[in-house]
């Protein structure tokens, strides 16, 4: 059994656990979270499961080679505004950047809501005389005087952390190695962040706004994480926790406390491992489409790459680190059906919430939700028990959907439900639509993977209405991200910025940047990853950023990856302009021929990828799938509500094929399978579906 | 709901229709050549049903709000009886197309489904330059629309699937820029061509018929939400005014007046009492007035209101011709998206928030900056000073914006890094950052404005727009105060980069040409809501602290 990985995923309503041991089995965990401190539910989770395998805590945790942690944690101090006392030093003039925001509005029309409060208030934002051109030439020389006297305001107003972002840091980091000499006596440790080292991009505001989010994330989250590490420690666990940053890889938990901010996607970020692993089996080309209590996030994975971008927005915060393309909507189980005063239907995007969630769980839920609808309409089965403890009451369902939608819009109950699964489900649609399409992808070219709690009931409609002939359901789909973690590479991104003509450059020049790059980035992961690195294959993959003259996006061009210590060679400049022509085209569907080309950033990430272990080959079923029983479930508007199949995942082994329409019951969701689809099990307990027949038949909209 | 019609589907085809105008906005994203769409989204899709009647504009900036079925109903007007699969059609002109004004084109597409009309879907879309008498469509010294660009009337652009040659050579010989204009009107087309093609699918899957039905039923549930939202504001009368003191090309004092009566559920917006139009180009058309009016009271009502034509069916809109506010041509009128509709949005605002205290919303600053253009390392370029931009207004909930876009897009238009401008034009910052004492007081404040300082490195023509510059321009509302006016000063620089000592006021409208100058503004501030003696101690004392107001005054000096 042993050695053993685990990975745990602190989520908002639950903490789950995944664990694999050396023979590819799996065991999973689910565990309420503790909000208040959610190190409690990771305790619990592997608790709970050393529990389940009759064997002592320290024994599993002593046999855990591989521990990977995902956690909200960061995510909540951004959300909740629980962030420390930060202060911020910039340059004289310019006081004021952070909380102008570039003016950026989420929603325009929704303009009496106010800005998220700014995390270093202006008390706590102070100048100093010094400039730095745009081309890193030193304008006005550094006034230490004005520097001393920052300093000294910021102790008198109690900064807990501090966060330094000079303009045009990124072109010359001088001023701010020097500022940042001062600042690191009187805040030690990691309470210094500095712009120039942390994110060096162009643009004062995305790279300030980073910079301080991670100050005021340090004294909260690093103490989390070394509170966590210490206390599994303590527990039996000698190898080192690996955390998950939002970029989809893992860094060990001492690198990750000094730069918290590439952790606010921490969970959802597991996709990239989650999805990675039904790559081998069904192509590069995979959608997930994972659906929860309150949200459906959907990822794309192209050509094998999920895709990272620089811009991540958290509760109105401009965070400009490396974070995986996750598009996520207000569409999950628990999101709830109203109609307005004048008789429209509207679903979502307000959810009920964990507490009081669905009025089927009986916890005092009186609002109409998806849940309540798939319940009614004999998706979910009436007395099922879900989450652990709670029990499925399709008379609350009902009276909810009754009492707030039916009535008001005097129809039938079913077909209010039945009119709340068809919103809902077009809302999923657009989603994916969103992410393939605006992105240049066609979605018909994609496997759909419905996961999450939820996702499996939407499967079926979500791809056929987008063309996509297969779609899977991950057996550990309810704890798609957790079991994701476990096959997570290391990773770790370096980039330098650049202003320049990419002819002027030339191959040369990007050496020059290469090799620099290259020196830093494996100095940093050779400290950083040094008990991990004799597990892991190191790989360095290098690319640049390019754009015509006078655009404000860049298009990020690949090139070829490098295995071990090597640092990577660059490519012709005829290549990298024919490449990124190619990526320019499919986004924005043409070009101009012989444009001037500006590379805007050199970039390198470093990858410690991970033996993949074996994965459990099913042997070939001796007999076909038996249902457990039958009942009548609405199979959409065309088709009303015939009496189906209804298997049990447990009963399933793998290798045996079933036809729909049928409901297959798992242990952490349920799967809705239309009626020109056929299922095959596989192992680990993935499905498998494909459309057979015409589109005539099986679930419509 | 409409009798027998289903809820359910009501609500689906809103969401397909919405999801068809962003999709179209997605095109036009990714294929558009000016920056002005892919960074700026200066353009809106929108599509209409077979009358022209607007059923969903869910991808668009606001002032454009409620306009576009002018457009379609001036082509349907022209050639109504020969429209056919396949044409597309093409208009600006604000006195003959439905226009609002010339720089936004109207690329309008019929979409048919076994031979009956189905519907338009529609792109309008600011070009980035359409002839006329300064490059980049604003002329500030325009005195009639002639000298302001390329006038279009409904033209029938694509005939049959087969663009027609000719008139395109025509377009692209009226612009200064036909490699920008060549690729932004095949984006828009393509815009177009993919809604289309949505919208003849749920034709195909719900037939013609139904869909004109829940086409209407859509209208119908916002003209019943909009009644709703009536009834719940008291009836009466109010009476507000704006006034100019000058028309662009010299001193000239001109009211802009509104009269709203609210009576059940029908709201009448009469601007009869504004004065004639003017000379130079802050005139407005009755679609840009119908647009700004609608903007106005759907920002006033909340964010979940419906934006269809149905919305507005409630709102009788009175504008005596030959007004500021309905002119008659050949006035000259391309700024009026911003100004005269900011006055006009003010107005609204000012007799909604005495009907509602209770959800008043105050003025925003006028913006005060201008363009800079010239040459700069042998290609020309064209900088907007938007980093002087002004502070918006306080509402009931928060105080103002201390900086933000302009009204008319309730700050949607997002402003650059000064790093960025820095490596791309050739300009230094010097300063931004915010006002003392520039929001106006109220129990919440106004935004504060912005304290800016730039030197231009080079010769350069300045193009100044500046109706912020002088008195307040965002007025107080419920008892609170307005911001302060704005301010902007030029400083001829010496080779070495210092100020000579000769100091040049900048003109409110107008065009100058000027070596390197540093260029100092105080944009206006926000104005103020409810009485600043209520405000929270606590904010004001954080303000004191902040060093946004002066400890003791409660910002209210000037």
């Amino acid at each position: 059994m042993f050695p053993l990985s685990i990975g745990v995923d602190v989520g908002g309503t639950f903490t789950d656990l995944a664990m694999t041991d050396r023979l590819g089995r799996s065991w999973v965990a689910k565990v309420p979270s503790d909000n208040t401190d959610p190190s409690r539910g990771v305790v619990a989770a592997v608790e709970a499961l050393a529990r389940d395998l009759s064997i002592p805590v320290s024994r599993l945790l002593g046999g855990t080679e591989r521990f990977v942690h995902g956690s909200t944690v960061a995510t909540n101090t951004v959300l909740e505004h629980t962030w420390a006392r930060v202060g911020l030093v910039t340059t004289r003039g310019f006081r004021d950047f952070l909380e102008i925001r570039r003016g950026i509005r989420e929603d325009q029309w929704d303009h009496r809501a106010p800005w998220p409060p700014v995390m270093s208030p202006r008390h706590l934002r102070r100048t100093i005389g010094g400039r730095i051109g745009p081309e890193g030439e030193e304008t006005e020389a550094l006034d230490e005087g004005s520097v001393a006297a920052a300093v000294e305001a910021l102790v008198e107003e109690g900064a807990e952390s501090v966060a330094l972002c000079l303009l045009h840091s990124y072109a010359c980091d001088d001023h701010e190695r020097r500022v940042a000499a001062v600042l690191r006596e009187k805040w030690p440790g990691h309470l210094t962040s500095v712009s120039s080292e942390l994110v060096p991009i162009l643009g004062e505001y995305e790279r300030g706004s980073t910079t301080v989010a991670n100050a005021g994330l340090v004294p909260r989250v690093g103490s989390y994480l070394e509170r966590l590490a210490r206390e599994l420690g303590e527990m039996g666990l000698r190898s080192e926790v690996l955390v998950l940053q939002s970029n989809g890889g893992t860094v060990p938990i001492v690198a990750a406390s000094g730069r918290p901010v590439e952790l606010v996607l921490s969970g959802p970020a597991a996709v990239v491992g989650a999805l990675g692993r039904h790559r081998s089996r069904m192509g590069g080309n995979l959608v997930s489409l994972e659906v929860g209590g309150t949200s459906c996030d959907v990822t794309v994975m192209a050509g094998g790459e999920v895709p990272v971008t620089d811009s991540l927005v958290v509760g109105g915060h401009h965070l400009a680190v490396p974070a995986v393309d996750v598009h996520t909507v207000g569409a999950g189980g628990g999101t709830v059906a109203t109609v307005d005063s004048t008789g429209m239907l509207q679903v979502g995007p307000r959810g009920a919430g964990a507490v009081p969630g669905p009025a089927a769980y009986g916890r005092g839920g009186s609002e109409a939700t998806v849940t309540d609808a798939q319940l009614v309409l004999g998706r979910l089965r009436d007395g099922a028990r879900v989450g652990g403890s709670v029990v499925l009451d399709a008379g609350a369902a009902r009276e909810a959907i009754r009492r707030t939608v039916a009535e008001p819009l005097s129809m039938g109950v079913e077909e209010a439900a039945a009119g709340i699964l068809r919103l809902v489900g077009q809302a999923m649609i657009h989603a994916v639509e969103a992410i393939t399409v605006q992105r240049g992808r066609d979605p018909s070219e994609f496997v759909l993977v419905a996961a999450g709690g939820a996702g499996a009931l939407h499967g079926s409609e979500v791809a056929r209405a987008l063309g996509m002939r297969r779609w899977m359901v991950p057996g550990e789909a309810g704890v798609f991200c957790a079991m994701g973690m476990l096959h997570t590479d290391l990773r770790r991104d370096f980039s330098h910025p650049l202003m320049a003509d990419l002819d002027d450059v030339g191959s040369r020049g990007l050496a020059t940047e290469l090799e620099f790059l290259h020196t830093r980035g494996l100095d940093t992961v050779s400290s950083e990853w040094d008990r991990t690195l004799a597990d892991v294959d190191l790989e360095a993959a290098p690319w640049l950023e390019l754009r015509y003259p006078g655009q404000l996006w860049s298009v990020r061009v690949f090139l070829d990856p490098v295995a071990g210590v090597r640092a990577p060679l660059p490519p012709a400049v005829r290549w990298l302009r024919e490449e990124f022509e190619r990526r320019y085209r499919r986004l924005y569907g043409h070009i101009q021929p012989d444009g001037r080309l500006l590379v805007t950033a050199v970039g390198l990430t470093f990858l410690g990828r991970l033996e993949s272990r074996p994965e459990v080959q099913p042997d070939p079923a001796e007999t076909g799938a038996e249902p457990d029983h039958r009942r009548p479930v609405w199979m959409g508007p065309a088709h009303g509500s015939p009496v189906v199949d209804v298997y049990r995942g447990a009963d399933l082994c793998p290798g045996q094929h079933l036809e729909g329409p049928a409901v297959i019951e798992m242990a952490t969701t349920t799967v809705l399978v239309g009626g020109d689809e056929l299922v095959t099990v596989g192992g680990g307990g993935d499905l498998v579906v494909e459309r057979s027949r015409s589109d005539e038949a099986g679930v419509s909209r | 709901m409409t009798a027998g019609v289903d809820p359910v589907a009501v609500a689906l085809m809103q969401a397909r229709l919405d999801h068809l105008c962003r999709h179209m906005g997605w095109v036009m994203t990714r294929t558009a050549r000016s920056p002005i769409f892919s960074q700026s989204h200066d353009f809106s899709c929108f599509a209409t049903d077979p009358e022209g009647t607007l059923v969903s504009t869910a991808d668009g900036i606001p002032i454009h709000t409620g306009g576009g079925g002018f457009a379609v109903r001036a082509i349907l007007r022209d050639f109504g009886h020969e429209l056919a699969s396949g044409d597309v059609y093409l208009l600006n002109d604000p006195y003959t197309a439905g226009g609002n004004h010339l720089p936004d084109w109207v690329v309008a597409r019929p979409v048919f489904h076994r031979g009956g009309l189905v519907g338009f879907c529609c792109n309008r879309a600011h070009q980035s330059d359409i002839g006329g008498g300064a490059a980049g469509t604003y002329n500030p010294e325009a005195t009639e629309i002639y000298h302001e660009g390329i006038r279009l009337p409904p033209l029938k652009l694509v005939q049959a699937g087969e663009m027609r040659r000719d008139l395109w050579n025509l377009l692209m010989v009226n612009t200064r820029t036909p490699e920008l204009l060549d690729g932004d009107l095949r984006a828009m087309l393509g815009s177009t061509e993919i809604g289309a093609a949505r919208m003849e699918e749920l034709a195909a899957t719900e037939g013609p018929d139904r869909c004109r039905e829940l086409f209407t039923a859509i209208c119908e549930h916002a003209d019943r939400r909009f009644r709703a939202e009536l009834a719940e504001l008291p009836d009466g009368v109010w009476r507000a005014e704006e006034f100019w003191t000058d028309d662009c090309i010299g001193p000239h004092e001109s009211r802009l007046v509104l009269t709203l009566t609210i009576e059940g559920e029908r709201i009448t917006v009469d601007f009869t009492g504004t004065s004639p139009q003017v000379r130079g180009f802050k005139n407005s058309s009755w679609v840009n007035t119908w647009s700004a009016v609608s903007m106005a009271l759907a920002a006033f009502l909340p964010p979940d209101l419906p934006r269809n034509e149905g919305t507005f069916r409630a709102v009788e809109m009175i504008a005596p011709e030959g007004t500021i506010l309905n002119a008659r041509p050949p006035a000259a009128m391309t700024m009026n998206t911003v100004i005269p509709a900011h006055e006009i949005i003010h107005l609204v605002w000012r007799c909604l928030s005495r009907a509602d205290p209770d959800r008043a919303l105050a003025g925003w600053g006028k913006n005060l900056f201008g363009v800079t253009s010239g040459e700069w390392q042998g290609r020309p370029f064209v900088l907007y000073h938007w980093n002087a931009a002004a502070g918006g207004g306080a509402t009931t909930d928060r105080d103002g914006f201390n900086q933000i876009g302009h009204l008319i897009a309730l700050g949607g238009l997002n402003l650059p890094n000064v790093e960025f401008t820095e490596a791309t034009y050739p300009v230094r910052f010097r300063r931004q950052e915010f006002r003392t004492d520039g929001g106006g007081a109220g129990e919440f404040r106004g935004g504060t404005g912005i304290e800016y300082q730039a030197d231009v490195l080079v010769p350069a023509q300045w193009s100044f727009r500046g109706e912020g510059l002088g008195p307040p321009s965002g007025h107080g509302e419920a008892g609170g105060e307005a911001g302060a006016g704005g301010e902007m000063f030029l400083e001829p620089l010496d080779p070495d980069g210092r100020p000579t000592g000769e100091v040049i006021e900048a003109p409110r409208y107008g065009i100058r040409h000027l070596g390197p100058v540093r260029v100092t503004a105080r944009s206006p501030g926000g104005g103020g809501v409810g009485d600043p003696a209520r405000r929270d101690p606590r904010l004001t004392m954080a303000d004191e602290r902040n060093g946004i107001v002066t400890p003791g005054t409660a910002g209210s000096d000037h």
